[in-house]
């Protein structure tokens, strides 16, 4: 009877301790730094949908980018941020970036796409923080 | 003395705003130490071409290798770019019979100041239409391109010009060019404006015209537009004061597995009586131009397969009406074979997203009693790279 009841003990207490391991766990990932924020562009000859995209200074931003016809290109002008989207069908392109200082950054498509490729572009919003601090 | 007043004008302003932009797109301010690493540069080459075969109902049948172009270019820095499109069309080109035609298509640099204002001279296409500056094989269906953007808006219509383009906010998109007007001494009663582009060579700017158009794709898989063109077109015969002015709407609506299209182009012509009498003065022949062209078409397609390359397939219906002697001048009557209508029905194949394997049939109509339109079956191979 004692045995059973020490075994019965020490099942308790283990099982305590991977509950408070696992709280634990969850604890130390509520305290960690907010997911990035994933933004989905579809390219098509000749646009980006959308075409305008306002982040936060500081954001970390995933960029999930899908062709709707030929392979295009991404690029955020005076950033290293430059990839080939796949085309149509094939698989879809994520890149990540953070947002620098508030300003105003052209993306656009960096690779040949057709007669109207240089009309291919978009631009990024970085927010300025005073402006939003007092309402403008 | 006016005339060359006018040209210098107009040829002044060009230069100043091309010249100002240059200026502004060189001044690389705002822009991170990084943003010009990797300038200038070169190509890739790109390119597409278009192999057709070509029954018509009571002829004989073709194949025809139509279009042969390649499409270079340069990045001279991030803000200053060149794109070229040099294009072989039917294959064979020799002087002084009927065969093929090479054209210089695009050849214009880039001055990318800001999203919403950028400069670009050179060689041109004219902003008009849905196919002017989307002709790509893969982008259209059928395995030739629409008949009112064949009869009633020339494409592939391009000419020397300079002008601004940019996006605005919510979801505007323009371009605006001064571009070389057309030849009405070329014009014709089956082919409308179509051979009275200059296309370039040592193009006339005794005046210019000027080709505007506006885009709306603030809502996803929407596109509104419209286009406009306007030049005096006689400087070859100053006695004529034969104008020319084209309005033209389309809209393109893509939801899921459809797509729709459609569009209408109209277009006048002044003076249109004197423009035949002296055609016919110097021809011998009157050309019976009419005072008014006017075509549209509506295009429902649907993705019966939509699971990516190796199993894409699109099925699309077509209907088109396009005359180009819609309104004569008065003592003229217009060619009824030449107000015309089509169904065209087919389907597109997609092995690659940039390669289609297209197949249609043409019913087409016309008023004649005595001339009848040909009906065709075509298959086609497009493709982009």
């Amino acid at each position: 009877m004692v045995v059973l009841m020490l075994r019965w003990t020490v099942g308790f207490l283990c099982g305590l301790c991977v509950l408070c391991v696992l709280l634990s766990r969850a604890a130390a990932g509520d305290a960690q730094p907010p997911q990035r924020r994933v933004i989905r562009i579809t390219a098509e000859r000749f646009t980006f949908t959308p075409s305008e995209i306002v982040v936060e200074p500081g954001e970390e931003i995933e960029f999930r980018l899908k062709s709707d016809d030929t392979a295009h290109g991404f690029r955020i002008a005076g950033t290293p941020v430059n990839v080939v989207i796949p085309k149509r069908g094939r698989a879809e392109m994520s890149v990540t970036f953070r947002a620098g200082e508030a300003g105003r950054y052209v993306f656009e498509c960096s690779r040949m796409c057709g007669a109207g490729h240089n009309f291919m572009r978009g631009v990024l919003v970085v927010r300025d923080r005073t402006s939003r601090a007092t309402g403008q | 003395m006016n005339f060359e007043w006018s040209t210098a004008r107009h040829a002044s302003r060009i230069l100043a705003v091309t010249a100002f932009a240059a200026l502004v797109a060189s001044d690389a301010r705002g822009q991170a130490p990084s943003a010009d690493a990797g300038y200038p540069t070169t190509g890739p080459i790109s390119g597409y071409m278009d192999f057709h075969f070509n029954k018509p109902e009571a002829g004989d049948a073709v194949l025809d290798f139509h279009r042969f172009v390649l499409i270079l270019n340069h990045s001279f820095s991030p803000r200053i770019r060149f794109v070229g499109e040099l294009e072989v069309e039917h294959a064979f080109v020799e002087g002084l019979e009927e065969s093929g035609e090479v054209e210089l298509e695009q050849a214009y640099v880039d001055f990318l100041v800001t999203r919403a204002f950028n400069v670009r001279a050179g060689m041109l296409l004219v902003p008009m239409g849905i196919i002017n500056e989307r002709h790509e094989p893969p982008v259209y269906q059928g395995v030739e391109r629409p008949f009112v953007d064949t009869f009633i808006i020339p494409t592939t219509w391009f000419d020397t010009g300079a002008g601004v383009h940019g996006e605005l906010p919510h979801g505007l998109r323009y371009r605006a060019y001064v571009m070389a007007p057309l030849n009405a001494l070329e014009f014709s009663a089956d082919e409308g404006i179509r051979n009275g582009s200059q296309k370039g060579s040592e193009s006339n700017v005794r005046h210019v015209a000027l080709a505007a158009r506006a885009e709306y794709v603030g809502v996803p898989g929407v596109t509104i537009a419209g286009s406009t063109w306007t030049g005096t077109s006689n400087f070859l015969a100053p006695r004529v004061d034969a104008a020319v002015r084209i309005a033209e709407a389309d809209v393109r609506y893509k939801r899921d597995r459809l797509e729709l299209r459609s569009e209408f182009a109209q277009i006048w012509i002044t003076d249109a009586a004197r423009l035949n009498e002296t055609i016919g003065q110097l021809t011998g022949v009157s050309p019976n131009i009419a005072r008014s062209l006017r075509g549209f078409y509506g295009e429902g397609a649907y993705r019966v397969w939509a699971d990516g390359p190796a199993r894409d397939l699109m099925t699309f219906v077509r209907y088109e009406n396009f005359d180009t002697q819609f309104r004569m001048p008065s003592g003229f009557l217009p060619l009824k074979q030449f107000d015309r209508d089509a169904w065209v029905v087919g389907a597109t194949y997609y092995p690659d997203p940039d390669v289609a394997v297209k197949i249609d049939y043409v019913w087409q109509r016309n008023q004649s009693s005595v001339i009848k339109a040909p009906n065709s079956f075509n298959i086609g191979l497009g493709w982009w790279f």
